[in-house]
């Protein structure tokens, strides 16, 4: 009800000023980053705010509310006025899984998809002292042993991963948690799981100095990054998955301002200056609009869904 | 040497201005409550973007290295923790700042602070890839172990040791409220979205320290208590620069071994420094007195964790806490990936990263001891009127963190919680300790249990796990081993007399 009065207002005022979109943005937008500052997730969106002042005539605050998980900030998104001026980072966790494991008060389905910018890739690794040390042995491995695979957190889009690979591949894994997904990293260098499910940047360096092995990578092609690390798909097993980087607003604006956020995420995934500085940073800089956006979502939520009801969580919070 | 000729560039004037300004600006940030250097740091990493790799770094580790100083500032003149890691200065800076000492506290800080920085920058310089193993050594039962025996200071810190356990497991109850560490399931959260990820730390300290102290001096002002006087001066005096030296030394020290080992942090190294400083200390009863060496072991350690943690950090790509994995984002963005080849590929970063710390803590001290009179002016505000800033910070600060309303109401929970505590004689002190180290305990706990599939030998079984355990035996029965100790000195010397 109060929504569709704010549109009503959108549209009328839109209609009185005859072109919205060139008036747009009047006031500074603020992006809502559902993380503490300093994580990949907030550092990129810093780096867009940055592009996005420096090629539009507009200024963009990066906001960070973290809390549960990312629901918190998520929600102040999903739920804000839908004039344009609050839009949110858009990232896996809190959109595709966490709805599904429950406790949250929005859906997937009350998310509005901008564009998405960035994609993390994400390598699994055998850690220190791991019995195996390439793809093959890993899956012999596991086919009567189940290794200990260490996750950001419980319920996280990388035990999802992880757990999805396993039941692609015919295999279990025992899934240990930590908090974060920098604590399971020193656990991995340290020996005290056997693998993870690591981003290019936090497995390049590592591997080089012999800490971690690269086993295979969640894409359909071979990272640049690990030219000689095979993919799952080679391997005959139909598994992809990565996390993205996008942005995304509350249901309910209005077409105009909808379409200027549009191509302006567009532009800025495709200024040369933004796709180095964000490569440089690890992410893999790729442009994806709205639609593109949203199917991939709704694929990462199918596979989350299956995922999570073996692992019984599904409604777990609910 | 060539990397004597790494340092040069750190003096070009705009970099010594770029690390100046860096501390500077952390010293404020920490002082500020609610403000952590953590907040500092992950803000100002853009800035960096287009800076060289070493300007941009030291600025960054200077924010750092001022914000864990300046946490003192408020915690000795307000009884508010700047930060978290400030949170054990407390104790013995709050007191002596009521008994018109601030100056001398904040000066005992500042040199605690900046000897605790070098020791562990020294550390840092000359041991970095041979200490970084011990952060590898530490898996679940190890971390839980240590945790264990962190918990057993709230035995010592309490003289009535029911009431010590009571906030403590009160502290332990409190901390497990939000997701489960292992299964996710949310906990005691009673559907409030906000508490899913459990109170948050830095409002719940304001609150039990800050908000709990103003209700009290609120008792006092209307019961007309006398007001703080002011004395001036910064200069510990001679004595207690002698009685502290140990303090010093064993809290630097205690200070960057904690720091070695990631994910335990200054607040952790803090509390445990004072607790050891107290046990070794020839007069322990004076701590918690507004006694000069309990700041000087919690300063010296919490600022020693700054340097140490950077050793895991640049020698493995490991990061030692919060602050450092914000670190380790600005080095990826700058195409730096720490880590055992950095020393190899990048070693004029290494040695600029050694050379910033030693630069950033002088400057440290000389911004800290500089501000001390200005600092301490904040007590001649009147009592009433610095009583409604503290509230009006404990607000502002409580809800900058998160932007979350419902930490305000933790803020004020915990605020009267504290309140009550101190007029019933409980110590607020161990339910700090218990809310910083329950979830370290618990969740590494539940982690080791599932990877040895609840095979509990196999689990505390490992060296350093049996070493902290026999540490946390021996520490939770020194009251009993002290006494006896001190039982046995007097009747020795009672023999010695009447034998004469």
């Amino acid at each position: 009800m109060l929504k569709s009065i704010f549109i009503g207002a959108a549209v009328a005022s839109a209609a009185a000023t005859g072109a919205l979109a060139a008036d747009f943005p009047q006031r500074p937008v603020q992006v809502v980053v559902p993380y503490s500052a300093g994580g990949s997730t907030d550092l990129s969106m810093r780096v867009v705010a940055d592009t996005f002042e420096r090629l539009f005539d507009g200024q963009m605050v990066v906001r960070n509310q973290p809390g549960g998980g990312g629901a918190i900030g998520s929600a102040a998104a999903v739920n804000a006025r839908p004039d344009g001026y609050t839009l949110g980072a858009g990232a896996q966790g809190p959109l595709v899984i966490k709805p599904l494991i429950g406790g949250t008060n929005y859906q997937l389905d009350d998310v509005e998809f901008i564009g998405l910018y960035a994609r993390s890739l994400q390598v699994m690794v055998a850690c220190a002292d791991a019995p195996f040390s390439d793809y093959d042995a890993f899956v012999e491995y596991a086919k009567d042993k189940a290794p200990q695979v260490g996750n950001s957190g419980a319920g996280g889009a990388n035990q999802i991963s992880a757990e999805a690979f396993a039941d692609a591949a015919g295999i279990s894994i025992e899934s240990v948690p930590f908090n974060g997904s920098s604590e399971a990293r020193t656990a991995c260098i340290g020996g005290h799981i056997d693998a993870m499910v690591a981003s290019p940047a936090e497995a390049l360096a590592a591997s080089e100095a012999g800490q971690m092995t690269p086993l295979f990578v969640m894409e359909d092609e071979r990272m640049d990054l690990f030219p000689d690390t095979p993919t799952a798909v080679e391997k005959g097993v139909d598994f992809t998955w990565s996390s993205w980087k996008g942005v995304i607003g509350p249901k309910g604006m209005d077409e105009e301002t909808l379409a200027w956020l549009r191509e302006a995420v567009e532009k800025v995934a495709n200024d040369e200056e933004f796709r180095k500085t964000l490569t440089d940073m690890g992410e893999f800089v790729v442009y994806e609009d709205s639609e593109a956006f949203e199917a991939r979502a709704r694929k990462d939520m199918e596979t989350s869904k299956k995922v999570l009801e073996k692992l019984d969580m599904l409604g777990m919070n609910n | 040497m060539d990397s004597i000729a790494f340092l040069t560039p750190l003096f070009e004037p705009r970099i010594l201005m770029t690390i100046a300004a860096g501390t500077f600006g952390g010293l404020i940030i920490g002082a500020l409550p609610g403000l952590t250097a953590t907040m500092g740091v992950a803000l100002l990493i853009p800035l960096t973007f287009g800076m060289a790799p070493i300007m941009g770094l030291n600025m960054l580790i200077g924010i750092y290295i001022g914000g864990i100083y300046g946490g003192c500032v408020a915690s000795i003149l307000l009884r508010t923790p700047g930060t978290p890691a400030s949170a054990a200065t407390v104790l013995d800076g709050y007191p002596m700042a009521q008994r018109g000492e601030a100056g001398r506290a904040l000066g005992m800080a500042t040199i605690a602070s900046t000897v605790g920085g070098l020791i562990a920058a020294v550390v840092l310089a000359t041991l970095a890839p041979e200490l970084a193993g011990i952060a590898l050594e530490f898996g679940a039962s190890e971390y839980f172990a240590l945790a264990l025996f962190g918990l057993t200071i709230i035995a010592s810190l309490s003289g009535d040791l029911l009431k010590g356990a009571i906030s403590g497991l009160l502290g332990i109850l409190i901390s497990t409220v939000g997701a489960d560490p292992i299964s996710g399931v949310m906990r005691y959260t009673f559907g409030v979205q906000g508490f899913a990820s459990g109170f948050a730390f830095t409002p719940a300290l304001i609150g039990l320290f800050a908000l709990s102290e103003v209700f009290t001096q609120m008792e006092r002002i209307a019961a007309k208590e006398e007001p703080i006087k002011i004395v001036s001066g910064r200069w510990p005096s001679r004595t207690e620069m002698k009685e502290s030296r140990g303090a010093l030394i064993r809290g630097s020290i205690i200070g960057t071994l904690i720091g070695i080992v990631p994910g335990t942090g200054s607040g952790t190294a803090s509390w445990i420094s004072y607790n050891e400083c107290r046990r070794a200390s020839k007069t322990p009863e004076k701590f918690g007195t507004g006694y000069a060496p309990g700041i000087a072991a919690t300063e010296s350690a919490n600022n020693a964790v700054c340097a140490a943690a950077l050793i895991p950090l640049l020698a493995l790509g490991i990061p030692g806490d919060v602050v450092t994995a914000v670190l380790m984002g600005g080095l990826l963005i700058q195409g730096l990936a720490p880590g055992p080849m950095l020393f190899q590929t990048n070693p004029d970063v290494v040695v600029g990263i050694f050379g910033g710390t030693f630069i950033a803590t002088i400057f440290m001290f000389i911004f800290g001891m500089a501000l001390i009179p200005v600092f301490s002016r904040i007590l001649m505000i009147p009592r009433r009127l610095l009583a409604m800033s503290i509230v009006i910070f404990c607000f502002i600060g409580s809800f900058a963190i998160n932007l979350n309303p419902v930490d305000l109401y933790t803020m004020v929970g915990f605020g009267v919680l504290g309140w009550g505590m101190q007029k019933f004689g409980f110590s607020q002190a161990a339910l700090c300790i218990a809310l910083i180290l329950g979830p370290l305990l618990e969740s590494n706990l539940r982690r080791g249990l599932l990877q040895t599939h609840d095979d509990v030998v196999a689990f505390i079984s490992t060296p350093i796990t049996l070493l902290f355990l026999g540490l946390t035996v021996l520490s939770a029965c020194w009251p009993m081993i002290a006494n006896a100790l001190a039982k046995r000195r007097a009747a020795r010397t009672q023999l010695h007399q009447e034998a004469q």
